[in-house]
């Protein structure tokens, strides 16, 4: 059942599913992204976590930050695991034994959602066979991936989700060294391509976009992939307070752009229609530099040997931008 | 009385570490507000992290406009608003980290970060006047 | 509903048939599983019962073994009764998760055809799968022939999901030579079955929202002691409930079963101890060393964890001499057999000499011959009370002998 939400007023009336004093850095994008998600919906909501920053700051016993169910396997299985519950959802209503609260509900139309959280190491990386796989398999679930560009948790190394020029903990830069060498995974078009009905990449700073987006997902009906852009404060290396300016930063100058692919299907599966919407464009889109300048983790790149990473950074975020607006307007 | 969590041995321990967030059952928790949920001594809502702070904010109603970016940008469920209105701040889950500042649109701003030893009616009082635009 | 299976009072299944139709008459609301040799035709068999209307829960044929026991983990925390299979390399890319199912107690059953592992890569049967998941807090029931297999499966649910319990189950059977042999087995009645394994009672379900429950949590050194421990006595206790349930069965089917299978050791001198088929080529080879007035007999391990002590110090305690057969490569020590044997004695004061022999790894036959041989020392060894021949050696090795110590 679609939550209406018609402005921040309105979702300010939800009641949180998740809980503070939990263990997550002060001004931590994840939190932020969590509540957005739980909050874009009244529907019962059923959690599973890849290990991950999320995962060890909300339930480091004998503590419990969620008041939505929640289950933690391992780093690399977040998503067969709401595969396997959202299964195990299906057939017990099928034979009439779902617990009796979530009976009630599913009679109101407001059946269990089933989201499943994961770092970019536990999704771009270690959990990419077990993402694949659970797409592939067509499940009902969405899977968001709290995209930090970093393992965070383990203390700052790099993933195929860093950018290139990114001082990391394993791509440190150095007297001979810019930092990360390789360019970020297209993690959000590998998702579309597995044929998801949905597949979006949002900010939590554009709170409305994000809304929209994980409400879209909540309704599709198959698997459905959310690449949230999550600020870090700590590896990042900026100050608490700026995790929605840096954030913004992001999309404004097009290094994270905020966009949505979405795959009609008729009713045998065949994808008949492929639409890409960029949902966010910038009044201005901003130079990638500033972006850069406001992350220390980018420091070392406006040292005057490293100034090609920043024109290398730029050229790609344009030619990127162009291609999605070309997708856009053929279709695509 | 109920034994602290703490002091329990391994025998009374609940077979795989399972923790529950409520004490009591609740049919739909999203109909229910935070402060009045049946919350388990093991839920974290039942725990400070008050003291990781240096600075905190302080709301000073006059000027808000109960806009509610501070409520949906607070990493950590510490704002407190109901029935659409900013409340307060709820000092024993926020940490501090300034971002309901930064995000509020007023002017002057109606949250401010100040020390933590500070008095809020201290602060309330040297509230800056509302700055020229530049 | 699904349909009912017709089956005849006696069937010829292989040992992976036999298995399926267990899985089948459990009922089990998630199967998630991935293939391979020489468990196949076990996830084959399901989908094909699947396909045919014969069951009414959900099969996932997930993408590697990581994801079908991970799969299977999840499941059972939001409530359902799982089960999957596997062998060999399969099963070593699961014992991650192996690990976290049975600290977070959720009681899947695992049936396994043991295959050795890499490398060299090899299909055939022996242990090593079986031993890399022997400490993975799981109860290991150990099947020698089809039937064993079969009945096992059934137990395995009942055990497993005893609130008491509320562990996950493995069920081995020797690779090819018990899964690929048809043997006459006599199976229950679908609803013979269905109300012996019982109705699945969830614990701590994840879909009863009223309730929400936060699985696998982290511990760490404050608490994750109490919590292992907590694990480790209630795999030891299992014991209890495991002879209840075959106390069960034996009433339901007059099929006995026990922690450790005894062949003729009331008055036994020498004595194998084994795992699997070879269990059965020993009692042959016992009764040849009896027809010769040598008073052999056979230990066969039922349950491998929680390992029965007191049932195999019991059982052996007036033998003299000892073989341990373990089908593994030791990598570097003795193997498991004899270390667990060793220690069982040791700890209650015997002192009988004991050998470890190493033997049938990657399918290598081991003959009744062998097994005479094997006797032969040991009986060299009873009537000398001396210990002559190394405490390792490996057996049907081509090449120079190899022994050590
Ligand atoms: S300082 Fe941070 S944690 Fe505290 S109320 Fe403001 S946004 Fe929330
Ligand atoms: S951001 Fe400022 S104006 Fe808006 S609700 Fe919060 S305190 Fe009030």
């Amino acid at each position: 059942m679609t939550k209406k939400i018609r402005n921040l007023k309105e979702l300010s009336l939800s009641n949180d599913r998740y809980e503070g004093a939990n263990l997550m850095c002060p001004g931590c994008a994840h939190n932020i992204i969590v509540r957005e998600v739980l909050n874009a919906t009244d529907d019962p909501v059923v959690v599973a976590n890849a290990t991950g920053c999320l995962e060890v700051c909300t339930a480091v016993y004998p503590k419990t930050s969620w008041d939505t169910s929640w289950i933690h396997i391992g780093f690399e299985n977040a998503a067969v695991a709401i595969a396997a519950v959202q299964t195990t959802y299906e057939t017990l209503k099928k034979q009439g034994r779902l617990p009796k609260a979530a009976q009630k509900l599913a009679d109101e139309g407001r059946d269990i959602k089933f989201v499943a959280f994961g770092g970019d190491g536990g999704t771009y990386d270690i959990g990419f066979q077990s993402l694949s796989g659970a797409f592939e398999r067509g499940h009902n679930f969405m899977y968001v991936c709290l995209d930090n560009e970093v393992y965070a948790n383990t203390g700052g190394q790099r993933s195929s989700s860093t950018p290139i020029g990114a001082s990391t903990t394993t791509s440190p830069a150095g007297a001979v060294s810019y930092g990360e060498k390789m360019m970020k995974k297209s993690i959000v078009e590998i998702m579309a391509d597995h044929g998801a009905p949905y597949v979006a990449q949002v900010s939590p700073s554009k709170w409305k976009d994000m809304i929209k987006k994980v409400q879209k997902g909540y309704e599709a009906k198959g698997p459905v992939f959310i690449n949230a852009m999550s600020a870090c404060t700590t590896e990042w290396r900026f100050a608490s307070e700026d995790t929605i300016a840096v954030s913004d930063l992001g999309v404004d100058s097009c290094m994270w752009p905020l966009y949505e692919i979405i795959n009609e299907r008729d009713e045998h599966g065949i994808i008949y229609r492929t639409k890409l919407n960029i949902t966010y464009r910038p009044k201005n889109k901003i130079p990638v530099e500033e972006y850069l300048a406001a992350q220390p983790r980018f420091k070392h790149l406006f040292k005057p040997e490293n100034r090609h990473i920043i024109d290398l950074l730029q050229k790609a975020v344009d030619i990127r931008w162009e291609n999605l607006q070309r997708r856009e307007e053929a279709g695509v | 009385m109920a034994k602290d969590i703490k002091d329990l041995g391994w025998n009374e321990l609940i077979p795989g570490a399972a923790l529950f967030s409520f004490s009591e059952p609740v049919e739909d928790v999203t109909e229910v507000a935070i402060d009045e949920r049946p919350y388990s001594p093991t839920n974290s809502h039942e725990y400070s992290v008050g003291d990781w702070r240096v600075e905190k904010p302080v709301f000073n109603r006059d000027y808000c406009i109960d806009c509610q970016f501070c409520w949906v940008f607070c990493p950590d469920i510490s704002i407190i608003s109901r029935d659409k209105k900013m409340i307060g701040v709820d000092y024993e889950h926020c940490k501090g980290c300034g971002i309901c500042v930064e995000v509020c649109p007023t002017n002057p701003k109606s949250l401010l970060m100040f020390p933590e030893h500070l008095e809020n009616e201290e602060a309330l009082a040297k509230w800056p006047a509302k700055e020229a635009k530049k | 509903m699904a349909k009912k299976y017709e089956l005849n009072e006696i069937e010829v299944w292989d040992g992976n048939t036999a298995v399926s139709h267990a899985l089948r008459q459990a009922r089990i609301d998630v199967v998630a599983a991935y293939p391979i040799t020489p468990s196949t035709p076990i996830v084959q068999n399901y989908s094909k019962f699947l396909a045919d209307g014969y069951i009414d829960g959900e099969f996932i044929m997930v993408e590697s073994e990581h994801s079908a026991m991970s799969g299977c983990v999840a499941a059972g925390a939001a409530g359902a009764r799982t089960a999957t299979a596997t062998s060999s390399q399969g099963f070593a890319l699961m014992v991650e998760v192996l690990y976290q199912a049975s600290g977070m107690r959720i009681p899947v059953v695992l049936t396994v055809a043991d295959r050795a592992l890499a490398a060299p890569l090899n299909v055939n049967g022996d242990h090593s799968d079986m031993y890399l998941g022997r400490d993975a807090g799981w109860i290991n029931l150990c099947a020698y022939n089809p039937q064993e297999a079969y009945d096992l499966t059934l137990m395995a649910f009942k055990i497993a999901e005893d609130l008491d319990v509320r562990l996950p189950a493995m069920v081995h059977q020797d690779g090819f030579i018990c899964s690929h042999t048809a043997q006459n087995v006599r199976p229950l009645s679908d609803a013979e079955a269905a109300k012996f394994v019982g109705e699945y009672k969830p614990v701590n379900s994840m879909l009863d929202i009223s309730n929400p429950v936060t699985h696998g949590v982290q511990t760490e050194e404050d608490w994750h002691f109490e919590h292992k421990a907590r694990q480790h006595n209630d795999l030891m206790n299992s014991k209890n409930v495991i002879k209840r349930v075959f106390d069960e069965f034996k009433t339901l089917t007059n099929r006995e079963y026990n922690l450790v299978d005894n062949y003729k050791l009331e008055d036994a001198d020498i004595a194998i101890v084994a795992i699997g088929t070879t269990v059965e080529s020993a009692r042959i080879a016992a009764d040849k060393l009896r027809d010769e007035g040598i008073k052999a007999g056979v230990l066969g391990i039922r349950v491998l964890r929680p390992f029965p002590f007191e049932e195999i110090v019991n059982a052996l305690s007036n033998v003299k001499a000892i073989a341990t057969m373990d089908r593994s490569a030791p990598g570097g020590t003795f193997g498991m057999l004899f270390n667990e044997i060793s220690g069982a004695m040791i700890g209650s004061g015997k002192s009988p000499i004991i050998l470890n022999y190493i033997y049938g790894l990657g399918g290598r036959d081991t003959t009744i011959e062998q097994l005479i041989e094997i006797y032969r020392q040991l009986d060299d060894c009873a009537r000398s009370n001396q210990r002559k021949y190394p405490l390792q050696q490996f057996i049907g090795l081509r090449g120079p002998k190899l022994s050590f110590f």
